[in-house]
């Protein structure tokens, strides 16, 4: 057996294990799935949202969350992280509009990154919990009563919610769409093992007090939003997700955006695996699964580009060299050997794992259930996302880290 | 309940080596058909062998004709290429096992034996056709010969249906413990593979067009 042959075995059995591992964690918890635990008490929440730039979409964030439901919302927290928009004064009038709710304050200094501005906002909040949203999503009218819940358990330090993406109008935001839908299923599975490794910032809750504990967001960490779950998890606290509770988001719509904003969680993800290094095999489910997990899929990622690339230039160069020569020779460019696929136990395996992947995500976007506006994802957008759009998530992977090494970590 | 919870990860464990058992097994099985098939096919060109080898010794008392001799050498050729294609597919295949390797090595030592038959065959009936034998690297990994490689192939392909009663192509992978290939090579100073060798005379080490080599037939 050569190397190639032993790479692609171990490759195969690696996504066997995370899809049985899903499949049985779906199988044994599926009517949990959905389910919210009652409310027992109305905790008095202060919600905070960081802004920076964001005239467009702040209004309708703030509207939005007064209107969301949840009786004992005691406080909107606004923060101006200094903005070169009218963002503040439009915060200003909400704060007018809205008298003793709406809270609006402006950072010191633009501290570059969400993380400083949701820390500066968590200095004015009182109550029992509290809440980020960021200033460009949209709670769904209920979402927070459905996640109030979950805080009954007293180990519980924080309940995400179900992150959707709202604009859907070009083909990279219908893609996205496809991924968070995925990465909301995926994360509800991984709630039944403790293994949550992020609550993300369109809308997240978390006990005040173990906020304080744990030191608030890490602000020198690209991704604050990994890096506190992990910081959660360290501390023995359980993290929970409210599938029903949904929130919608603006996706970036264009790919230099998008490319961005994945480098920057990339390099996030990084940052926080090399801070909660000690924690390896030591910490609960932190050690025990989601930093092997973290740094496992790291290196299989840049180890498999660095293979595909190998054997794709390699094929370039070998097709390069036979075509010239055949043309030169007057010979037969291809013929129906070269392009023929030959069955074998390679071939097999993949087309099992392709086939079990693809049903994964099907099954992911059966299970949704959108607003009536969103209509379910087309056949041309899940075979581009299968086919392309995860392609690409290796090429994210080297390019952080490259950046990370050459020291461009920056939001 | 914790260890409950954690049981998913041995459970997954266990169901993900059932399958990739199944599906090692499956594949060894695969392969193990296509070797049997390939074992098969081999034994009977082995015995096709022997009767041309019995057929080429009565020639020499004269109560064969050299039709019968060269048809039979060219049926034999032509059974042993295709064998070959199928052989190659199979190799392709064989991923877990190496096993194939071996048929090969059988098959082209059971090529030189033909090469060496046919020049009995050329002695008998002077003229009647041109060898063509084609000897190239099995595993190569520099990407400029394999690529040389995979052309003259192509030429040589040309060549033959281009001349299908003229020309008894016969590849073969060179090995350095052939004696045999050895002894019939031996005296054409050969440096580098791949080369194709005209009626064990002329040795062409570049090769641009088939129609270079028809200047060497006979």
């Amino acid at each position: 057996m050569d190397f190639l042959t032993i790479v692609y075995l171990v490759y195969s059995f690696i996504a066997f294990y995370f899809l049985f591992l899903f499949v049985l964690i779906y199988v044994q918890n599926k009517k949990r799935i959905n389910w919210v635990p009652p409310i027992t008490k109305r905790y008095g929440l202060s919600i905070v949202i960081p802004c920076y730039n964001e005239e467009k979409s702040i209004g309708k964030t703030i509207d939005n969350l007064v209107k969301n439901g949840y009786s004992n919302l005691k406080k909107i927290i606004v923060v101006d992280d200094r903005s070169t928009d009218n963002s503040y004064k439009i915060m200003k009038k909400y704060e007018k509009k809205y008298p003793g709710l709406v809270k609006a304050v402006q950072t010191k200094k633009n501290t570059g990154n969400a993380a400083g501005a949701k820390n500066y906002g968590a200095k004015f909040v009182r109550t029992e919990l509290i809440g980020f949203t960021d200033a460009d999503s949209f709670p769904e009218v209920g979402a927070i009563e459905k996640t109030i819940g979950f805080f009954d358990d007293p180990k519980v330090g924080a309940v995400t919610s179900t992150v959707l993406v709202q604009n859907r109008k070009n083909i990279l935001c219908r893609l996205q769409a496809i991924e968070y839908i995925v990465i909301k299923f995926t994360r509800k599975l991984l709630e039944f093992v403790d293994s949550i490794y992020v609550t993300p910032g369109p809308l997240a809750i978390y006990r005040r007090s173990i906020f304080e504990e744990i030191g608030g967001f890490d602000e020198k960490n690209l991704t604050e939003d990994i890096e506190i779950t992990w910081n959660l998890l360290a501390h023995g606290y359980k993290i929970k997700m409210s599938a029903p509770s949904k929130v919608y988001s603006i996706a970036p719509t264009k790919v230099k955006a998008w490319f961005k904003q994945r480098i920057r969680w990339n390099m996030g993800g990084v940052q926080t695996m090399i801070k909660h290094r000690k924690a390896f095999m030591r910490n609960g489910m932190l050690g025990a699964f989601v930093l092997p997990f973290f740094i496992f899929s790291w290196m299989i990622g840049v180890f498999g580009l660095a293979i595909i690339s190998y054997r794709v230039v390699r094929t370039i160069i070998l097709k390069f060299l036979s075509t010239s020569l055949s043309v030169k020779s007057q010979a037969t460019v291809i013929m129906l050997n070269d392009i023929r696929l030959v069955p074998n136990v390679l071939l097999f395996m993949g087309i099992v794992v392709f086939v079990l992947g693809l049903l994964y995500t099907l099954f992911a976007l059966y299970t949704i259930r959108e607003r009536k506006e969103f209509k379910r994802p087309c056949v041309f957008s899940i075979t581009t996302y299968t086919f392309f759009y995860l392609l690409v998530y290796p090429i994210i992977l080297v390019v952080s880290a490259v950046k990370l090494m050459f020291g461009k970590a920056k939001w | 309940m914790v260890f409950l919870k954690k049981y998913v990860f041995l459970q997954a464990l266990f169901l993900t080596i059932v399958m990739f058992l199944i599906g090692m097994y499956v594949g060894i099985s695969f392969e193990k058909k296509n070797l049997d098939k390939s074992e098969a096919f081999f034994s009977e060109s082995e015995i096709s062998l022997m009767d041309i080898v019995a057929l080429n010794n009565l020639a020499s008392s004269g109560d064969v004709s050299c039709d019968v001799l060269i048809n039979s050498t060219f049926n034999f050729a032509n059974k042993v290429y295709e064998e070959a294609l199928l052989l190659d597919d199979y190799e392709k295949s064989g991923k877990v096992e190496g096993n194939l390797l071996y048929v090969h090595r059988k098959y082209d030592l059971l090529r030189t034996y033909l090469w060496m038959n046919a020049i009995k065959v050329k002695e008998e009936c002077p003229d009647s056709f041109s060898t063509v034998v084609y000897l190239y690297n099995y595993d190569v990994k520099d990407l400029t010969v394999k690529a040389k490689q995979s052309v003259w192939s192509k030429i040589l392909m040309n060549l033959k249906s281009d001349n299908p009663d003229e020309v008894l192509l016969i590849p073969i992978a060179t090995s350095d413990d052939f004696v045999s290939l050895e002894a019939l090579t031996s005296e054409l100073n050969i440096k580098t593979y791949p080369v194709v060798i005209v009626n064990e005379k002329d040795v062409l080490e570049n090769l641009t067009s088939s129609k270079e080599i028809e200047k060497y037939l006979n």
